[in-house]
């Protein structure tokens, strides 16, 4: 992945969400990857076109989602309903939007897709040919892993 | 992941898939005891057990070959598997009994003596753990895993590799293991145990050692890639140290021993005369557009170079270089690299512009080079490319590791492309041919 989209993607993430949780956010190391991963139970993702293509994922356990659903509605949530999903979905939507603001600024051009959200256990993304940086972010609410895959359009 | 975990509890599906597993059975080992550990050995090399004694002594063989048998007939060697491994080993009087394996390794019988035959043990073979090369007691090339079995570790040995033909022992060690000058008793496939099995590049112990602590330490691999330079590197650091301070115990000693590895111009912009010598090896290309791929570009300073090199060269040519690096700080610098013109080499200066914090790579120059983020060993989305810059870079990948660069290599390079190596490395590939024997290592690509 491009070194210039990486910081884009990690400074929104850490400031949406310092932003809307109101706590401590904690930045984990970035790595690559690009064998098949296992999804926490709740996965948030967002496509890339334009000069790119690719995608983003959002990824955490579901009692992470309901708690991070919970602070950003001010209201104890405590099944994975509507409200549950689109906050997340919101939360994957803000985030990436914020990412191609800055990237746009750089002057690269990016559409969205607009978000979908996928619930369930023991589910896992493949996709052997895309290397994918993970940022993980720590926040008290539980570990949110986000997960870039994006390429040039050879 | 717990919540995961207690998901799949709940819905009941844990215990079934426990259950799943144990019973892939696909694994049978008869298990045994030395010196009180319990070892394993693959049962279709497992020919029968019996109960022995009285062999025949055979004068001058290796101390652990305890004579022969006559099973039934047949003629087969007992070799005393504790003597070889140096375990402490009761010695019975002459008329006891000795548990035996019968072991089947090819076309050879052997028959082993061990303290206690255990009982037969399925497992599946997915348990079998590899070996830590901490292994006291057995030369860790002999074991084939570690697996857990009712709360009972098993170390299963190898036995293709424990009785496997070896040509390459040194003399010296075979006869020092030999009561006097050696005639061969023991069976002729049979190998002294220890460090003699697998020499070094330089047939020396200390050689093997720092080949091994180069990897751990610095993920150096030493491979045909580099051996030519290890080997005179081997020759130069006996003379430089004292016998007994040859190993590498820390990572300072092997930045010591690799100092002179690196290329000319590592970690700064190619000098005049470097780059114009590596642009002189390279094929000229026709076409109007030109293809690189960088893999371990580190800070950037060889793709700035590259690029400064090739606009020199082709002024009118779309010039493109994907350059990547798995070394985040080192690549996250490389996009706005600032210098100042006193210490570049004279003929950057003309592609430079003057920013706020210094010099920088005119727009040109910058917009030809993509650099990502990236691990070569994924897979490499990189268009068909007429140069691959490598420098001292595959050596740093283990030897399986290079096989595969060196497969995408060959899948990305275009008919007549061209692979730049490091000063010291080798491409060891066919349908590549060297050319010249100038600083640049440069490979054209013929088949």
């Amino acid at each position: 992945m491009r070194v210039e989209y990486i910081n884009p993607f990690v400074e929104s993430a850490f400031n949406v969400m310092k932003e809307v949780l109101q706590a401590d956010v904690k930045r984990g190391e970035l790595y690559l990857k690009s064998t098949s991963m296992p999804v926490m139970g709740v996965a948030a993702i967002v496509g890339l076109a334009g000069d790119v293509e690719g995608r983003v994922l959002f990824d955490m356990d579901k009692p992470t989602a309901l708690k991070i659903a919970s602070a950003m509605n001010g209201e104890d949530i405590a099944t994975m309903d509507d409200l549950a999903k689109a906050t997340i979905t919101e939360l994957a939507n803000m985030i990436t939007a914020q990412a191609v603001t800055k990237l746009h600024e750089l002057g690269f051009r990016f559409d969205l897709t607009p978000p979908a959200i996928f619930t369930g256990d023991n589910m896992e993304v493949s996709n052997q040919d895309v290397e994918a940086l993970i940022v993980p972010m720590e926040a008290p609410q539980g570990k949110v892993e986000i997960n870039v895959a994006i390429r040039e359009r050879a | 992941m717990s919540a995961q975990a207690a998901d799949t509890l709940e819905a009941g599906k844990r215990p079934d898939e426990k259950k799943e597993r144990a019973d892939k059975i696909d694994f049978k080992m008869v298990t045994f005891s030395l010196a009180g550990k319990e070892y394993g050995i693959d049962i279709m090399n497992v020919k029968e057990i019996a109960n022995a004694g009285r062999f025949t002594y055979v004068p001058n063989a290796a101390p652990f070959v305890r004579g022969v048998y006559n099973l039934r007939g047949d003629i087969i060697s007992i070799i005393d598997l504790r003597t070889m491994f140096h375990l402490p080993a009761e010695r019975k009087d002459d008329d006891s009994l000795e548990s035996l394996l019968i072991l089947r390794v090819e076309d050879h019988a052997f028959g082993v003596i061990v303290d206690n035959i255990d009982k037969v043990v399925g497992v599946s073979s997915a348990g079998i753990q590899p070996p830590h090369p901490i292994f006291g007691d057995i030369n860790v090339k002999y074991i084939k895993g570690i697996i857990e079995n009712q709360g009972k570790l098993y170390i299963i040995l190898n036995v293709e590799k424990l009785f496997a033909p070896k040509d390459e022992v040194p003399e010296q060690e075979m006869s020092a293991l030999r009561r006097g000058p050696a005639p061969v008793a023991a069976p002729a496939t049979m190998v002294a145990p220890g460090p003699a099995g697998d020499s070094g590049p330089v047939g020396d112990v200390n050689a093997e050692f720092i080949r091994e602590t180069l990897f751990a330490f610095r993920r150096f691999g030493v491979s045909a890639v580099n051996d030519g330079w290890f080997k005179a590197r081997y020759t130069e650091w006996k003379g430089m140290r004292k016998p007994t301070d040859l190993q590498l115990r820390e990572q300072a000693d092997a930045d010591a021993y690799l100092e002179t590895f690196y290329s000319r111009c590592t970690g700064e912009l190619w000098s005049e005369d470097y780059a114009a010598a590596v642009v002189e090896a390279l094929p000229k290309v026709e076409s109007r557009s030109i293809n690189v791929w960088n893999p371990g570009c580190g800070k950037g300073y060889e793709t700035y170079s590259l690029a400064v090199a090739l606009r020199r060269a082709y002024p009118e040519a779309r010039i493109k270089i994907w350059a990547n690096d798995s070394d985040l700080l080192a690549i996250s610098m490389a996009p706005n690299m600032v210098f100042t013109p006193e210490n570049v080499p004279e003929h950057y200066v003309d592609h430079m512009v003057k920013g706020r914090n210094g010099y920088t790579f005119n727009q040109s120059i910058r917009e030809s080079i993509f650099f990502e983020f990236h691990d070569v060993m994924n897979s490499n989305p990189v268009p068909p490319v007429d140069f691959i810059l490598c420098r001292d870079t595959v050596s740093f990948l283990s030897a399986a590791d290079q096989g595969k660069l060196f497969g995408d290599f060959c899948e990305k390079a275009k008919q007549g492309g061209a692979v730049i190596l490091g000063t010291n490395e080798r491409l060891p590939l066919d349908g590549w041919r060297r050319v010249g024997d100038g600083p640049a290592a440069v490979y054209v690509r013929t088949a």
